[in-house]
């Protein structure tokens, strides 16, 4: 400073009209007086940390909002073989979690998902990521999990090979899952992407009776996701008398193509998600039907959504009953003996218990009675060595039974049933194979892969493919609703799917849900936040007093902070609407 | 184009026609609609400006100095209380010598709360460094907002553009609204020196010592008696792109009246009818409508007042403790003047009360009465 001259002005005429510094400012780096920086970090958006699948949620609706369609497929397919089924069946859990839910409504990302898989599709190709290990993978169930697992260990170069009982894969997907739900068609195009890795899905092999468990052991890993498919009995009077039937079979039968005779009425008994879809399955073979439930209508444990559909269509809900005996008329089933409950105190699952009323039967007339009140697993064929609890095979979080190198996931192994979880114990174990067919461990790797606290797993932090603004990733911090600033987001309707008309949905089983359209899916797209991720608004770029914060150029992803200028204010990362900086001490 | 427009509506069309980039404010009844028209067509995409809403008049006004600074035309608008808010920035922007533009919808100021027409609010903000023009109808609005621009980008100064509450600005009249590339021709482009550039970061408005300090303010005072010439200046050119001609002030039958009433704003539309009626019996008087208020056209008012008889001001307006503000400053401007009339002022419509032909015709025969005024400030119309 000590070649600094002083400035005099000799007269009036001198003086500037305006109080500006005679010249550059450059040489007052304000960088001096910081203590604390801002720093770029991407957190976790609670749709992520939502998706049991592992899905990157936030990136496949940016993807998506810049009509990048098949960049956003590739984003999911990174991390799930199965976009389109999800996008029709998925419960999505990411949207219960959608920060925006706070706001008006959560972002659609099921239907985002699905316009994605369904704008895509095809044509396209997946890629194997590594070349051929060498390794033998043994698969046995074709279900979401079970093809999970194979579809990633073949990305992952490794040689899979899958054992299914049934005459063709999906599992649940195919047989159980109807066809107004879930078209077929949908499914067999997703299947053939895992068929194009190089898979071999080997069918009407059934472990423990086709072929032995011993066979297995020659491969250098096995993963087992043989589902829940045991329908249990009511265990009452005349439950094997003619015309009184499982809730999975009849659903396989038509899945299957055969013809089921249920005579012009149908009771249904049961609450889950089988019983609703073999409501709605009856519905549209022409019986007339009735859902008989030994709780009320706020704890019958299927999906909501269904239960109102079913409704919408036409099937009759009894709600508070029990079945007592099936009546006959010789080995006929004529009708069912019902008795009425009532709700007494909680269970250990917080649902009211039911409770019978005595005296209170009553009889139904039925030609068909489905009895839907859940599957149990098959755990036979499984060798004595590993560990079973209450029907489920122990595991830990990568799916690791205790017998080494054998692993499991989907229904059989954890407690949620549905797609979605499947999915994400299928990748969870491709994972530890991998790991193990390398010999490395788990336990280093599941920091990095990890996604928030409920176990999602993320297949491109495991292969390190991630984007270029991965490195930065937070993988614990999820970002909270009052993390997001509100100032730069306004309200916005929520994008909402048609239906087919409810008088179309007899005697035929076309997809009740259709999808958005491209104009609602960007409506969509648009509504998100962004989590916790930086998406180059240029907001801390605009707000930063020191113009300290600048672009990287060549539109390079991501700012570079000039720490010359920075004074450590803290304005850019009080502003970022979506809370992707932080400030860190020096 | 001919359209009717409401005088809030005439202003936005004015800062849509003048291509401003960016537009701040807080809404405040009864200025709020042309903001809010404004929004709409930045919503639209009519108009590529940045338009922000803000926390209150104090930010609207910061922000426009900000963006002025950078070099880009700005406009907020506001009313009464909210002015006041933004009081200490007003100094800041004329301070800083930027070429500001904002509409005041003259509102009484509160409390108690009250909506309606008074000037007090940006007469009270005088001395702040602001050019201050005061219109009379909508058509005049428009046409006084876009030479707002062209007045403040050649002397390097904030201008407030005044009207009254209600009275126009929530009253529709046809307004001609000029071609957009004429106004273009007529209004090029803002390029301006000493602008905020990161290539070349400097320190603006920072301290300043006792010795060159006086020598600004000096520069300021300069700049505020060049502006005088600059307003006629663009009200001639104005004229011949638009036809329709505008000055510091204007005047009605003034050559060879004896008396002549003072008027601004819209109390000029019944001052203009009373005169007409006055002249009709053989009244010689005239009218004299002040336009421009800073800086104040001491030479051209001076030459229309020296040597009548009587000059009778209507202020809506009051600087407690003294009395009608426009009267006021014509008696200081008029105080050395050998010839000087005597001054009748009078205080009246404050808060929106009406001022009609009856009550300017009153006032007018009452100061033909009597010689000289009783006071200094003379009320008229309140309840006996
Ligand atoms: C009717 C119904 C509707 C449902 N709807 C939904 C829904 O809408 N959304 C949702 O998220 N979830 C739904 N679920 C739950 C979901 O389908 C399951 O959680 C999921 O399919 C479990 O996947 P999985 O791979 O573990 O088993 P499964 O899908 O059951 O697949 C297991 C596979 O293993 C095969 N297998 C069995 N034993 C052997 C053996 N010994 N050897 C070889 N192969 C064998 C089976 O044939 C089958 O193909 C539904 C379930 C049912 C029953
Ligand atoms: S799989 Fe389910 S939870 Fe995951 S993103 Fe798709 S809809 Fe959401
Ligand atoms: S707003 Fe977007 S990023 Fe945030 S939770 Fe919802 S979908 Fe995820």
């Amino acid at each position: 400073m000590s070649d600094h001259k002083p400035i005099v002005y000799k007269n009036c005429e001198d003086v500037p009209a305006v109080v500006m510094s005679e010249a550059s400012m450059l040489w007052n780096k304000t960088g001096a007086w910081r203590y604390i920086k801002p720093k770029y970090c991407d957190k976790v958006p609670p749709c992520n940390q939502g998706c049991p699948a592992g899905n990157d949620v936030e990136n496949f609706v940016r993807l998506a909002e810049e009509k990048k369609y098949k960049e956003a497929w590739l984003s999911i397919k990174e991390e799930n073989p199965f976009p389109r089924v999800c996008g029709r069946v998925c419960y999505y859990p990411c949207e219960t979690a959608c920060n925006r839910g706070q706001f008006d409504r959560a972002v659609s990302i099921n239907a985002l998902e699905r316009f994605i898989g369904d704008y895509v599709s095809t044509d396209t190709k997946i890629e194997r990521l590594q070349n051929d290990s060498g390794k033998k993978v043994a698969v046995v169930g074709s279900g979401p999990a079970g093809l999970t697992t194979a579809y990633h260990l073949a990305r992952l170069g490794h040689g899979v090979h899958v054992y299914e009982a049934d005459e063709k894969p999906g599992g649940v997907l195919r047989y159980g899952i109807p066809e107004y739900r879930l078209p077929k068609k949908v499914l067999d195009e997703e299947i053939q992407d895992i068929i194009n890795l190089g898979v071999t899905i080997d069918c009407n092999k059934k472990v423990g009776e086709t072929i032995q468990w011993e066979a297995l052991l020659d491969f250098d890993a096995v993963f087992v996701a043989t589902g829940a498919h045991k329908s249990r009995n009511v265990g009452i009077e005349n439950e094997e008398a003619q015309g009184v039937m499982p809730g999975l079979g009849f659903l396989k039968k038509v899945a299957q193509g055969k013809k089921v005779h249920l005579g012009p009425r149908t009771v249904v008994v049961g609450g889950g998600n089988t019983a609703i879809d073999a409501a709605r399955t009856a519905m549209r073979l022409g019986s007339q039907v009735t859902i008989h439930y030994y709780r009320s209508r706020n704890e019958i444990p299927a999906f909501k959504e269904e239960v109102d559909e079913a409704q919408k269509e036409g099937v009759h809900f009894d709600m508070l009953s029990e079945p007592v005996r099936v009546l006959v008329d010789g080995d006929k089933a004529t009708g069912i003996e019902m008795r009425r409950t009532r709700l007494g105190d909680p269970d250990e699952s917080g649902r009211r218990r039911p409770v019978s009323v005595e005296g209170s039967e009553y009889s139904v007339d039925a030609t068909t009675i489905i009895i839907a009140i859940g599957e149990d697993t098959d755990l036979e064929y499984l060798p004595s060595e590993i560990q079973e609890e209450r029907g489920r095979v122990i595991v830990d979080a990568f799916g690791a039974t205790s017998r080494p190198g054998v692993f499991a996931g989907g229904d059989m192994a954890i407690a949620n049933h549905n797609v979605a979880y499947a999915i994400g114990s299928g990748k969870a174990a491709a994972i530890a194979i991998d790991a193990y067919l390398k010999g490395s461990h788990v336990s280093d790797i599941v920091a990095q892969t990890t996604i928030g606290e409920y176990g999602a797993m993320s297949m491109s932090h495991y292969i390190e493919a991630g984007r270029a603004h991965a490195k930065n990733r937070y993988t614990k911090s999820v970002v909270s609703y009052n993390d997001i600033n509100l100032n730069y987001f306004e309200e916005q309707e929520r994008s909402k799917q048609t239906k087919l008309e409810l008088s179309e949905r007899h005697q035929n089983f076309k997809e009740v849900h259709q999808g958005l359209s491209e104009d609602q899916i960007q409506n969509d797209a648009q509504r998100c936040f962004h989590c916790g991720v930086c998406t180059m608004c240029d907001t801390c770029y605009i707000y930063c007093p020191d113009i300290a914060i600048e672009h990287k150029g060549d539109a390079a992803w991501g700012y570079d902070i000039n720490f010359d200028y920075c004074k450590g204010c803290g304005i850019c990362v009080h502003e970022c609407p979506r809370n992707a900086m932080m400030m860190e001490d020096e | 184009m001919k359209k009717v427009l409401m005088g809030n509506h005439a202003a936005s069309w004015a800062v849509k026609l003048a291509d401003v980039k960016m537009i701040a404010a807080y809404p405040i009844t009864p200025q709020t609609q042309i903001v809010e028209e404004l929004s709409e067509m930045c919503g639209s995409g009519e108009l590529k400006a940045k338009f922000l809403k803000v926390e209150s008049e104090h930010s609207a006004m910061a922000s426009c100095i900000a963006a002025s600074s950078a070099g880009v035309r700005a406009f907020t608008a506001t009313s009464a209380n909210g002015l006041a808010l933004m009081h200490e920035l007003l100094h800041w922007a004329s301070g800083a010598r930027l070429p500001l533009v904002m509409v005041n919808v003259n509102r009484a100021m509160a409390p108690g709360w009250n909506i309606w027409a008074d000037q007090s609010d940006s007469l009270s903000q005088r001395d702040t460094g602001w050019l201050q023009l005061y219109v009379e109808d909508n058509q005049e609005v428009l046409d006084t907002v876009l030479q707002a621009y062209y007045i403040a980008e050649k002397v390097n100064l904030p201008v407030m553009v005044c009207y009254d509450a209600f009275f126009l600005s929530h009253t529709y009249e046809a307004v001609d609204i000029p071609e957009k590339q004429a106004v273009q021709d007529w209004l090029p482009p803002h390029a301006r020196e000493n602008i905020l550039n990161t290539k070349d970061p400097r320190a603006f408005n920072g301290l300043v010592m006792p010795d060159v300090y006086m020598e600004m303010r000096y520069k300021l005072q300069q700049a505020h008696e060049e502006a005088v010439a600059v307003v006629k200046e663009a009200g001639e050119s104005f004229a011949k792109a638009f036809d329709r001609s505008y000055s510091t002030i204007e005047t009605v039958y003034c050559d060879d009246a004896e008396t002549v009433l003072v008027t601004s704003s819209s109390t000029t539309s019944p001052a203009r009818l009373v005169v007409e009626a006055l002249r009709e019996k053989g009244m010689k008087i005239g009218l004299m409508k002040v336009r421009l208020f800073r800086p104040f056209p001491v030479d051209d008012i001076c030459q229309v007042l020296s040597g009548k008889k009587k000059v009778v001001v209507i202020d809506r307006n009051i600087s407690f403790g003294k009395g009608g503000i426009f009267a006021d400053e014509i008696r200081g401007a008029i105080a050395n003047d050998p010839q000087a009339p005597i001054i009748f002022g009078y205080i009246t419509g404050l808060g929106g009360r009406d001022i009609t032909p009856e009550l300017v015709e009153d006032i007018v025969m009452e100061a033909e009465k009597n010689e000289r005024p009783e006071r200094l400030a003379l009320w008229k119309g309140l309840k006996s």
